[in-house]
């Protein structure tokens, strides 16, 4: 009789992951084709009514729109400024753990306490920010143009004005993620073979673009795939700044009506659970890609074992 | 004139000192191995000849010119890593052409995509060059891998393939089949002395493997604490060693050292056996090196030592006996054929024949003592 015990072993966590991940995922999936709202005693089927609505509907092209923005903005800057800040750190001989810690603050504070901070730095008549660039009016900064109509009228309600709400939750959201990835990619410069540096030498790779060509930026191409997709993932998963800036409805006009906080809106504070959960599989289905694209990179391009 | 020249290099780490004041002269084309016990600076050593490291004292000459204060990089030297240090996400190939690369082509012909089609030509003279070199290796199928895909020996190929590609100066080696299984370095180590000869190039090998010292190289020298011991061919640091040190580190199995003294008449002696007479008239305690082949068995009883076996090291042709004497620490090994110990059982009471003429004497401080010995007898 062939033994069973194979099934003991792999029965905790595959009864797990069909409770808590994958019925979830299948009831959401379920009621995304329904108009079912907490509460109610039944739902009736709408076929695929809720994805038409979201593929048709001005407020879901807004959704798009300021959720691509943001990951636009977020994910190649605080890629960027994380790779540049975890070399200058990584060159260091000292105070590299003061730096680490001081670019590292943001990410371990709570987002929406920070949020208030922000709101207050950014407030038009009291916040520091405006008041900072007043401080410029009348210097040779006016020679900018955009500067100019500044100090002439008003500079931007930052949060308010709707040219400019998601560009700011944007920098917000760069500001807090950037040490994260910082933090990543002072881990994959640690693991670096430093012969590879000393062979690079040797082969006459003279300036440090040379050596960054050569040796960092290939050996940090496993480190940078994932940094990559953890940041859009979470880019996409942007909720609390928005949320505490705007408790009403995705800021002015919807400029920042990400997918998070649309989902969240319709519901919960809607309670219509099916045009939700239709979000939410669109939701789903973005970030699935993006780690089928991360596994294939990493598989195929990057595996260098 | 020297190929290299390093004089009165100095190093310390902190509070450590690596290399105290260490000159060494390295002649053009000659293959010589630096060697000595983990620790003893050899490889810092060469990595101050490669202008990986800078001296806190002391001067590097290249074809007599200075370049002490010379980056690595303008040195025109190649190295071999011991971990071989392949860049992984290149092939081979392009492993090879990267110094080439970095050397020979302005910036703009190294852009990524469009460099190769902006300086066609170019990129096929170096690519010319590297085929040469990878038939001279014997890595021409390798050549498309990367070094992922490379088993231990052929990475190593890679390694040496992209030290040669560009005619450097000299190549400097640190410790290069230490990442080798036994049978693959013992036949690395024939294919390098191979390459050294057909190259002609200055070989700088550094090693901790004496053996390794001992059959590849024209020149060694033994390095110990930060400082050069012996330098010298092989055979002569092997039979001739200046100092206690040199003896012990340079053999294998490892020389055999009687405690002995010399008396006031010159006679030498050790265990309360006369070897012989020097002269001179300086009583002094000695310390006496023989080594295993120096030895011989002899019958219990008929010789001036005598011991107990106490293990018995069958290596095929020869046999080294282990042999416990009274009066010293270690056992006594002596080399031995397997017809003359087969009937040896562990325990077995045998005596030792010691040739005198090859014993080696040093001094209390380990210095090797010279005198012309006046008669010395074989103990019979």
């Amino acid at each position: 009789m062939a033994s069973r015990a194979h099934l003991w072993f792999v029965a905790p966590a595959l009864i797990l992951m069909v409770l808590i991940l994958l019925l979830p995922i299948a009831l959401a999936g379920a009621l995304s084709f329904t108009d079912y709202s907490l509460g109610n005693s039944g739902a009736s089927f709408v076929g695929t009514e809720n994805y038409e609505r979201i593929f048709t509907r001005s407020t879901y092209e807004k959704m798009f729109i300021a959720t691509f923005r943001y990951v636009g903005v977020v994910v190649p800057l605080s890629v960027g400024l994380g790779l540049g800040a975890a070399l200058l750190i990584h060159s260091l001989t000292r105070f590299g753990a003061l730096y680490k810690t001081i670019y590292f603050l943001p990410v371990m504070a709570a987002l929406i306490a920070m949020a208030i901070v922000w709101e207050f730095a950014l407030h038009p008549t009291i916040g520091i920010v405006n008041a900072t660039l007043e401080r410029g009016c009348g210097t040779f900064l006016e020679a900018w143009p955009w500067y100019a109509k500044g100090c002439d009228r008003t500079f931007p309600l930052w949060l308010t004005d709707r040219d400019y709400a998601i560009w700011t939750v944007a920098f917000i959201g760069v500001w807090q993620a950037f040490g994260f990835n910082m933090v990543l990619y002072l881990a994959g410069l640690t693991s670096i073979p430093r012969a590879l540096y000393h062979a690079a030498e040797m082969d006459g790779a003279t300036s440090g673009w040379d050596r960054f060509r050569l040796v960092t930026w290939p050996m940090l191409g496993p480190t940078t795939v994932f940094v990559v997709t953890i940041s859009i993932i979470r880019s996409f998963q942007v909720f609390d700044t928005v949320e505490a800036f705007y408790p009403q409805g995705g800021g002015p006009s919807k400029s920042v009506y990400v997918m998070m906080f649309a989902i969240y809106e319709k519901a919960i504070q809607q309670n219509l659970m099916g045009i939700g959960a239709a979000i939410t599989m669109i939701f789903l289905v973005f970030v699935m890609v993006l780690t089928l694209i991360q596994r294939w990179l990493v598989e195929r391009r990057t595996h260098y074992g | 004139m020297s190929a290299i020249a390093l004089e009165g290099i100095e190093k310390s780490f902190g509070a450590t000192r690596v290399l105290g004041g260490v000159d060494l002269d390295i002649r053009a084309g000659e293959f010589l191995t630096l060697v000595g016990p983990s620790g003893c600076g050899k490889s810092t050593l060469l990595r101050i000849l490669a202008g990986l490291e800078a001296p806190d004292r002391g001067r590097v000459l290249i074809g007599g010119a200075e370049v002490t204060g010379l980056r690595a990089a303008a040195r025109n030297l190649a190295m071999v890593f011991q971990s071989y240090a392949l860049y992984p996400h290149l092939t081979v190939a392009e492993n090879m052409m990267t110094p080439l690369k970095l050397r020979d082509l302005p910036r703009a012909a190294r852009l990524p995509v469009l460099g190769p089609l902006l300086a066609r030509d170019r990129y096929r003279a170096l690519r010319a060059e590297v085929d040469r070199t990878a038939r001279i290796l014997k890595i021409e199928p390798l050549l498309d891998r990367k070094p992922g895909q490379l088993s231990g020996g052929q990475r190593q190929r890679a390694a040496l393939g992209r030290a040669m590609v560009r005619n450097p100066v000299a190549f400097l080696m640190d410790e290069p089949l230490s990442n080798l299984d036994a049978a693959l370095r013992v036949h690395m180590r024939a294919e390098l002395s191979e390459l050294h000869r057909r190259l002609g190039t200055t070989f700088v090998y550094v090693t901790h493997d004496q053996a390794e010292a001992l059959t590849m190289s024209d020149r060694m020298a033994v390095m110990q604490d930060g400082a050069i011991l012996q330098t010298g061919a092989p055979e002569e640091v092997y039979a001739d060693p200046d100092s206690l040190d040199v003896a012990r580190f340079v053999g294998s199995p490892a020389i055999n050292i009687l405690p002995g003294r010399i008396d006031g008449t010159g006679g030498l002696g050790a265990l309360g056996t006369a070897l012989g007479r020097f002269r001179t008239t300086d009583a002094q305690k000695v310390a006496i090196g023989l080594r295993p082949e120096h030895l011989s068995l002899a019958p219990a009883g008929a010789s001036g030592f005598e011991g107990a076996v106490r293990h018995r090291e069958n290596l095929g042709a020869d046999v080294f006996l282990h042999v416990d004497v009274e009066g010293i620490d270690r056992p006594v090994v002596l080399r031995t054929t397997p017809t003359e110990t087969r009937d040896l059982a562990i325990g077995a009471a045998v005596g030792i024949d010691a040739d005198a003429r090859a014993a080696l004497v040093f001094d209390e401080t380990g210095r090797r003592l010279r005198f012309e010995a006046a008669e010395l007898v074989r103990i019979a």
